[in-house]
């Protein structure tokens, strides 16, 4: 049976802009707003539009994804005909090749893409927050009779140049691309979420893949392509919340504004776009009659007995009594010990802050930067870790890292 | 053959003692009771034997089961989807003859059939009404290391007032043990006796071809009661081992045992105690992490996912998704699924059953020996 549409989740990133965070993790992988990890994002709004069929292509550190996937049952994925694969790169009879760009990523999984015959492909990727009904954008795609669509945001003018412009006429159609220009011509930025009919795209990947100079990239070299032969391709607008979680500070952000859904436009309570999630099967969190919890999200397994203001516990996080927590992302398992002050940063699972230790700082005047504690790392009793530290390794008891 | 699962096969009886908490019960049964702000009752003793290797169980439903079955589904939540064994929920068969079962030997031969085509050696049997982490591994090695015909899980605790008052009605039964040198040599039904009893948790273990001889034999003489019918009469040809439970056990027997359990679970000791080792699991809703927005005052909670809390909580334990506006007040109180609270209201010693609305402004007040119960869907 043909499938219209099936995805295709480019998940291989490294997100070494991520550096602690994803030393052992995929960057989809990483963990985000409470209870969920950023893959939940694309692959729920896959589920919520009526995509079944998923595809995601991994290659760097894929272990947790694969397991945190597992059948794809979380997000009813689980199916008979299509649902979830995770496609690592693979030995062929002509050889084995890492994936050497997002377009040859694609091109390796040619075959997989036609066991399900389907008559247009969509690319997601697998490091942006957003919700997105990819059916409203197949329904633009099918209406502008397209070969090619790419979602844009409207971005300010003076953040264009650090995006992928598209340049588009009244009708929506592109005339232009711009990667990362000095002197944007368009505030359209690209999403990186496109819709092809396979027919198309397959034939500009086989081209991609036999040109020895491209990067098969489909920024670089697929679009441009496209765009030299005239082909059919549009703009369609998004204007929902979209936010690329490539940096430390902008991870941060945008789990600050998991906590403010009213003005942020980030709103995980909506019952008819939920994002779905592999579950903790933790019971539910305890806030003693010492702790004081403040504009926090808190999820299940934690237990509370300090001051946790303006943060985010993810399952089975301990905040003792005495411990300070504000302004910071906590993630799965840690245990703050009393005491403790961890401010304005992002501390990674299982991690262990001593008693009386400090962690990140309230950002003064004028001052950037979100402390982040790696995985597993313990900081000693009152150690101290400054503002902009990434700690990686172990803090011994009352030495500094900054 | 590698087999890391336990030689037994696990049978559960949802709707005992059904009858002790009317109101939680009109639209429900004993094992599908939210408890623990994110389980219902079986979750248990379910995920009990799930994790001590039991995987295959069958669930024998009298009545009132849809928010079971609701629960349960395909039994993934408890890793019971299997192609051998797993999850296997028995309704009642609908036929003109078939009356539905009041004791453990009519709900049993109901099953006769399926017990004799089974592989398993022994047959563990539980009721729903006790929220435990029980340690089946260690319960089948005893039964099995004992040389016993049956072994009976207890507990050392006081049957409590209202089983010793009510009158014996055909699913309320307690019953305590008396035991010598770990043989059970008396079973009292509804004992008067005051103090800590060795208080039998209908928890059984026995040799499936032995379990099915006697339920042919009680059937056909019209016997309803495994315990009273059964073991009784034969504890002296019937070699009737009793384990101790020493572990946490919160048993409803009533609404006031409901509220008190549910709020034992404030304090930390008891939690730990109760989830202590093995995972309890539970069907998934998917809810978002719970939101403190700011003004928000909570002290003393137990909270699931999805809830959102503007005003201010003390002593109480919500379950998922559980709404409480700015400027309600909420203490000492059960709130179940999906129980909005409104802007102004006062909630004390008050247990809401799932989608209730209390609307602004309004007032409820129990006490801690009789708290205000409100049902299902109600809107006050």
């Amino acid at each position: 049976m043909a499938k219209e549409m099936i995805a295709m989740l480019l998940a291989g990133g490294q997100g070494s802009r991520l550096y602690v965070l994803t030393q052992k993790l995929a960057k989809p992988a990483v963990p985000f707003g409470g209870k969920y990890r950023i893959i939940d994002f694309p692959l729920s709004n896959c589920v919520n539009s009526g995509i079944d069929t998923v595809g995601i292509l991994t290659q760097y550190q894929p272990l947790v994804l694969n397991e945190y996937i597992g059948n794809g049952q979380p997000w009813d994925l689980d199916r008979l005909h299509g649902g979830v694969h995770v496609l690592p790169p693979y030995q062929q009879a002509s050889g084995s090749d890492w994936y050497k760009g997002t377009a040859n990523a694609i091109y390796q999984n040619i075959p997989f893409i036609e066991r399900y015959n389907p008559k247009y492909v969509i690319i997601l990727s697998g490091d942006q927050i957003c919700k997105q009904d990819y059916s409203d954008f197949l329904k633009f795609h099918k209406e502008k009779n397209a070969e090619f669509s790419v979602a844009v945001m409207e971005v300010p003018w003076e953040d264009a140049s650090r995006f992928g412009l598209m340049v588009a006429d009244e009708d929506d159609r592109i005339t232009e691309f711009q990667e990362k220009p000095k002197e944007p011509k368009s505030n359209l930025a690209s999403m990186g979420i496109y819709i092809f009919n396979w027919d198309v795209l397959r034939k500009y990947l086989v081209e991609d893949e036999a040109d020895p100079t491209s990067e098969n990239d489909f920024g670089n070299n697929i679009i441009p392509n496209l765009l030299k032969d005239g082909r059919r391709m549009y703009a369609y607008h998004f204007s929902g919340y979209w936010k690329d979680v490539g940096t430390i500070p902008s991870l941060w952000e945008a789990n600050m504004e998991v906590l403010n859904p009213e003005d942020s436009g980030i709103n995980l309570f909506d019952e008819n776009w939920k994002i779905y999630s592999r579950n903790s099967g933790m019971t539910g969190h305890r806030i003693s009659a010492d702790a004081l919890v403040e504009n926090s999200m808190i999820t299940d397994g934690c237990r509370v007995d300090g001051t946790v203001k303006h943060s985010i516990l993810f399952a089975g996080v301990k905040v003792e009594e005495g411990a300070k927590v504000e302004d910071a992302v906590i993630m799965g398992n840690t245990v703050i010990r009393s005491g403790a002050v961890v401010s304005h940063c992002i501390v990674g699972e299982n991690v262990e802050i001593g008693q009386h230790a400090v962690v990140g700082a309230m950002p003064a005047e004028g001052e950037k930067g979100v402390a982040t504690v790696g995985p597993g790392v313990t900081i000693g009793e009152r150690a101290k870790v400054g503002p902009n530290a990434m700690v990686s390794n172990d803090v011994k008891e009352g030495e500094e890292q900054w | 053959m590698v087999n890391s699962n336990a030689d037994a096969l696990g049978i559960i009886f949802p709707n005992s003692y059904d009858s002790l908490v009317p109101e939680l019960t009109s639209e429900r049964l004993m094992a599908s009771i939210p408890f623990a702000s994110r389980y219902r009752m079986i979750d248990f003793i379910l995920s009990g034997m799930a994790n001590c290797g039991i995987d295959n169980i069958s669930i024998v439903v009298r009545k009132n089961y849809h928010s079971l079955l609701d629960h349960l589904g395909s039994g993934r939540a408890w890793d019971l989807t299997r192609k051998n064994g797993g999850l296997n929920i028995i309704p009642p068969f609908a036929q003109k003859a078939v009356k539905i079962y009041h004791g453990r030997v009519e709900a049993l031969a109901s099953i006769l059939t399926f017990l004799k085509s089974q592989k398993e050696k022994y047959v563990v049997m539980s009721d729903a009404n006790i929220a435990v982490n029980f340690n089946f591994s260690d319960f089948i090695n005893t039964h099995m290391n004992s040389g016993a015909d049956v072994t009976v899980a207890y507990v050392k605790a006081e049957v409590p007032a209202k089983a010793v008052e009510e009158n014996p009605t055909s699913d309320t039964f307690s019953y305590t043990l008396r035991i010598e040198d770990g043989r059970v040599r008396e079973i009292r039904i509804n004992p008067k006796d005051a103090g800590v009893q060795d208080f039998s948790m209908n928890i059984y273990i026995i040799d499936r071809e032995l379990l099915i001889s006697q339920i042919e034999s009680a059937y056909v003489k019209g016997y309803i009661y495994f315990e009273r019918d059964i073991l009784e009469p034969q504890l002296d040809t019937l070699n009737v081992q009793a384990y101790e439970h020493t572990g946490y056990a919160a048993r409803i027997c009533d609404m006031k045992s409901y509220f008190d359990e549910n709020m034992k679970l404030l304090d930390a000791k008891n939690l730990d105690a109760l989830f202590e080792g093995n995972p309890v699991y539970t069907k998934i809703r998917d809810d978002t992490p719970t939101r403190y927005i700011t003004g928000a005052k909570v002290n003393n909670i137990m909270a699931a996912d999805g809830c959102i809390i503007e005003g201010d909580v003390e002593n109480s334990i919500l379950f998922r998704g559980v709404k409480i506006a700015k400027g309600a007040k909420v203490k000492n109180c059960v709130l179940m699924q999906d129980t909005t609270v409104e802007e102004g209201a006062q909630l004390e010693y008050v247990v809401s059953d799932k989608n209730v609305h209390i609307t602004a402004g309004k007032e409820l007040k129990g006490t801690d020996t009789f708290p205000v119960f409100i049902a299902k869907k109600q809107t006050v």
